[in-house]
């Protein structure tokens, strides 16, 4: 599809017009960019208001421990000390914080035990961060150890129970049917069953958390930065904690954040405790800046980790009829806020495959572990991946090739919009001819002389104990999530069974623009933005729709007391509900200002008023006195009024016309395909991105390492809004799958201490690790939203492992290997290939 | 200087230091246990330099020590005492971009930014020390700082764009810029 079928059409009805060239769809260049490489960007960690006090933290040292005694009395005598605040004193006057299930209840502060190593004991607040470490060394912590649970599968038992009160360790588990499984696993010609399973990992975003909070003392409300995402939407976790209303804590997220990638929806514990610490300072703001070690020993930022064990029933021509799924998930100590990673895999239950009878079992087990928070792709990388190992070895059992398999079994284009058996829908796509399209791109430009896939030197490599190879897959991005399923586990079976679809609420995006007395448009987000470029993305849309230039545009941000409770960004969102908000609020300020001149200037009807180029004009009356002034002509001066013109006209109303708010519907509201989904509390993503993946894989035998060579990726995330910014997406997504699929774990040892507490233990992918990566794109417009966007946020994380473990998988064929956990670490392939040896 | 600095207490030891700060010098006395990241971010408001790990691995607070990419986070401000120090704010002169700060906002190589000052200053040295990298010295003098949101390929292409500009770039041009950028 070409761009330029993304431009803004051409509103004969409002008169708007654009000259030249649309901003949407072209790459237009980030306005975020200057002030970041200038050093002027102002990120949390940058705030420090006058007379700012900083917080430090003591943290458990034990997986699993009695807390007998904090003993705080040299802590106060400390010169520097300014406040020293134990779990004790939370529960005289605070709240515990919400958890992601009913039955659990955590402190900010540990007050009875810990349950992790890093858990917060105590906090202090010093004159600055050096003097509060000091203060730190001097709390002293009486533990009595408990044994700690440090596997789930060992947790499952609940011979250790870490919550009493709870009385298991598996407080959440569902087994769900969809289609006749038991038929399908019955009848199929084979069954194949396999475990796989999926380690610790997370976003790890260079920005640690940070907050900054000042108590009102004339007003008793709190003011609080912090870099915590989905600020208007998870703001309960901070105020149900200080046990304020939400009208009186107010959270701000600077419009800079450095990454979150979904981790730092979970920071709230900062935010309380900062807050309750100015609270208790009489109002002198207090900092908090998690450092590295805390964020990633303790920081309540680790995702998904999965033991899984899948079944496949499948026809001995290769046809799929049946996929069963049963997986624990490991969550450590405490459900966090959002829990439910575990379910949203339903929303792609059977990836691009046509299955129509799945089943899905999933268990929450609580460890002696750092709790989970979301990562890109909210729990679903982790069911791709295991699906798509389940695939490559139905192949190999039936001995036909990969493609083959899986091109038989994907969803055809004619079967758009596809409804899962799961109740989801795919709203469009051609997943037979990306699979087809990534092949030929790699057979015409590798599998040649000179290329890496050269027959002739991929057997020399061999020779030399490394193994080259490459697998063909189609992964769904799941985007634009719904957010009325995401309490289905708290709540209960007879209401789940009772509802109606008038029961289902919503969350549409909010969006506000006001012309300034200049001329300026001024637009505010109701979310908040970690690095994709939200301001770039809403000034192209303004500029195209409005007819003035992107340095006529601020786009600025409320704070959660003046936005609406708002979903916000996360889950492939705000492509489309950015775009969705922006293109309703823009219409609306055009419908305003013809209104406004025909009231206030002209004189005449709304009709005779059309919005051009950023200005109205009255043409209307001309062609009714029969002068024959067209719309295309220019108008007279006198007759045409600015932006600026406008935004005076409108001082004095009482209904001011020239500021508009408005809500943009998620996508799914008016769609019946959607409500048995909404109805029954299953994840609702109306669009389905996707990408056929080719990385070419070398391994090497003798140490077990394994390099892409070369990143072959076609992607379709809808229209592609701005394409420069899609492929930057890509990119990080694809680096963050890499990591993922090779180096990233948060590693435990048997005793429940953390193994990767530095950078140096939890590696990241540098410019040592990351290949080339060869991007294609084709766009395939989402019927379902207002831009055509399908939303991309999450790409390449959510399908980059289950991408390069297949073809880890194609590499080593003849050594029946199967790349079944994640990481592939050098040494686990090393393993590996040493007991296929023996 | 912000207000963090002026609440030490009077009875922690401190040195007396001088440095030149992107061409500004700069005498004060610092604690001896006071990071130069966190010297130049609190002493002199300089917020470009970025503290993302604390223990030399992510690259984020890379700044020059006189010419060479010096992790901040790993060297006390009295170790800098007498030297020339240059952060991401002494590149850009009288509100332009220099070229490669200009390339990666065209090569779009970054998004959420909190990494990009510390690769923009190690793309400094790199390009100071060979003019013209090729992919592998890119990767090697490249290979100290973390971004974990472009996965890279933007960046090498903004190396070899900045790159080119600056040997484009008269020789006249080049000389002002290495005099802004470092000089005392």
């Amino acid at each position: 599809m070409s761009e330029s079928s993304v431009q803004q059409d051409v509103d004969a009805e409002d008169g708007v017009e654009s000259e030249g060239e649309s901003f949407v769809g072209s790459g237009l260049e980030r306005v975020e960019d200057r002030r970041i490489l200038t050093g002027e960007a102002e990120y949390v960690h940058d705030i420090s208001p006058e007379n700012c006090a900083h917080m430090a933290l003591v943290r458990s040292l034990h997986p699993h421990a009695e807390v007998t005694n904090v003993d705080t009395s040299d802590a106060e005598d400390h010169p520097d000390c300014l406040l020293v605040l134990t779990g004790e004193d939370l529960t005289e006057q605070y709240n515990p914080m919400p958890c992601g299930l009913n039955a659990f209840e955590e402190w900010s502060l540990v007050t009875d035990k810990a349950r992790y190593v890093g858990e917060p004991i105590a906090a202090v607040v010093a004159t600055d961060r050096y003097a509060a470490e000091d203060v730190v060394d001097e709390i002293d912590v009486d533990y009595e150890k408990l044994d700690p649970v440090v596997d789930a599968m060992e947790a499952r038992k609940d011979e250790t129970v870490i919550h009493e009160d709870v009385g298991t360790n598996i407080p959440d588990s569902e087994t769900l049917d969809f289609g006749d499984v038991e038929d399908a696993f019955e009848n199929a010609d084979n069954v194949l069953e396999r475990e796989y399973s999926w380690g610790r990992i997370s976003g790890v975003p260079l920005e640690t958390a940070g907050v900054v909070a000042e108590y009102d003392t004339d007003r008793d409300s709190f003011d609080i930065d912090c870099n915590i995402q989905l600020h208007t939407l998870v703001d309960d976790t901070v105020y149900e904690t200080l046990g304020y209303p939400p009208e009186k804590v107010n959270l701000n997220v600077p419009a800079d954040v450095g990454g979150s990638f979904g981790t730092k929806i979970a920071i709230h514990r900062y935010c309380a405790l900062a807050a309750m610490a100015s609270q208790q300072l009489d109002g002198r703001p207090v900092k908090f800046v998690e450092d590295r070690v805390e964020n990633l020993q303790g920081g309540d930022m680790h995702s998904s980790e999965r033991e899984y064990r899948v079944r496949l029933a499948y026809d001995d021509d290769g046809t799929i009829h049946g996929l069963d799924t049963w997986f624990v998930d490991d969550f450590g100590a405490f459900p966090r806020y959002p829990v439910n990673q575990a379910l949203k895999p339903l929303s792609v239950v059977s990836n691009a495959y046509d299955i129509p009878a799945v089943r899905y079992d999933y268990e929450l087990a609580m460890t002696n572990k750092t709790s989970q928070t979301a990562y890109r792709g909210f729990g679903v990388p982790s069911h791709i991946y295991a699906l798509e190992m389940a695939v490559d070895e139905m192949a190999r059992e039936l001995g036909t090739e990969k493609f083959e398999i899986r091109r038989r079994n994907l969803i055809e284009e004619d079967q758009m919009p596809y409804r899962l058996p799961s109740h989801n829908v795919y709203d469009s796509g051609d997943f037979p001819a990306a699979l087809d399209r990534i092949r030929e791109l790699v057979e015409e430009e590798e599998v040649r002389d000179g290329g890496l896939l050269d027959p002739g030197v991929v057997e020399e490599k061999r020779e030399e104990g490394k193994h080259r190879g490459v697998s063909y897959t189609v992964h769904i991005e799941p985007g634009v999530s719904g957010s009325d399923w995401t309490d289905r586990q708290r709540t209960d079976d007879d209401t789940l069974e009772s509802r109606e679809r008038e029961d289902v609420a919503e969350l549409p995006e909010h969006f506000r623009i006001e012309l300034a007395e200049d001329g300026t448009v001024n637009a505010y987000l109701a979310t908040d933005t970690s690095g994709q470029g939200h301001q770039t993305l809403v000034t192209q849309l303004l500029a195209d729709n409005l007819g003035v230039l992107p340095s006529d545009i601020e786009v600025g941000y409320l704070g959660s007391v003046e936005a609406p409770t708002e979903y916000g960004t996360a889950a492939s969102r705000m492509a489309v509900m950015l775009s969705g908000a922006t293109e309703g609020a823009s219409e609306a300020l055009r419908e305003n200002c013809r209104q406004l001149a025909a009231e206030e200037a002209f004189g005449c009807d709304v009709e005779d008023v059309v919005y051009r180029d950023g200005g109205v004009e009255r043409v209307g009356g001309a062609r009714a006195n029969g002068v024959g002034v067209s719309d295309d002509e220019p108008a007279d001066g006198r007759e045409r009024l600015s932006l600026a013109d406008l935004a005076a006209l409108d001082t004095d109303r009482d209904d001011a016309l020239t500021s508009v708010s408005y809500d943009y519907d998620h996508p799914t509201t008016e769609l019946p395909e959607f409500d048995e989904a909404l109805t029954k509390k299953y994840p609702v993503y109306p669009t389905a991105a996707f990408a056929a993946n080719a990385p070419i894989v070398e391994v090497d035998e003798k140490t077990g390492e394994v390099e892409i060579l070369k990143f072959y990726s076609l992607r379709d995330c809808g229209t592609r809004l701005n394409p420069t910014i899609v492929d930057g997406q890509a990119h990080g997504g694809l680096a963050q799958g890499v990591g993922a699929a090779l180096m990233e774990e948060f590693s435990y040892d048997d005793e429940g201490q953390p193994e990767a507490i530095t950078l140096f233990d939890y590696l990241l992918p540098s410019t040592k690790n990351m290949p080339p990566v060869e991007l294609e794109h084709s766009e395939t417009p989402s019927p379902f939203t207002a831009t055509g966007a399908k939303g991309t946020g999450e790409g390449g994380m959510i399908d980059g492992p289950a991408a390069i473990a297949s073809s880890i998988n194609a590499a080593l064929e003849g050594e029946e290997f199967v790349a079944d956990q994640i990481p592939m670490t050098p040494h686990r392939v090393r393993e590996r290939l040493r007991e296929d040896g023996e | 200087m912000s207000s963090e600095s002026s609440t030490q207490s009077l009875d922690r030891p401190t040195e007396e230091i001088t440095v030149s700060v992107n061409g500004e010098a700069v005498s004060t006395s610092v604690e001896p246990r006071l990071k130069l990241s966190d010297f130049l971010r609190q002493e002199c408001g300089l917020r470009g330099v970025r503290v993302g790990c604390e223990h030399g691995v992510c690259g984020a607070c890379t700044v020059l020590v006189d010419g060479k990419s010096t992790k901040s986070c790993l060297t006390y401000a009295v170790q800098v005492d007498g030297s020339e120090v240059t952060t991401v704010e002494g590149l850009s002169t009288d509100g332009d971009l220099h070229p490669i700060q200009e390339a990666f906002h065209q090569e779009h190589a970054l998004q959420c930014g909190f990494c990009t000052s510390g690769f923009v200053m190690a793309t400094k040295e790199l390009l100071d020390r060979n003019p013209d990298p090729d992919e592998e010295a890119i990767e090697e003098g490249l290979a100290d700082n973390i971004c974990r949101c472009t996965g890279y390929q933007n960046i090498y292409s903004a190396v070899d764009r900045a790159a080119e500009e600056l040997m484009d770039a008269p020789s006249d041009d080049l000389e002002d810029r290495t005099d802004s950028a470092g000089d005392a």
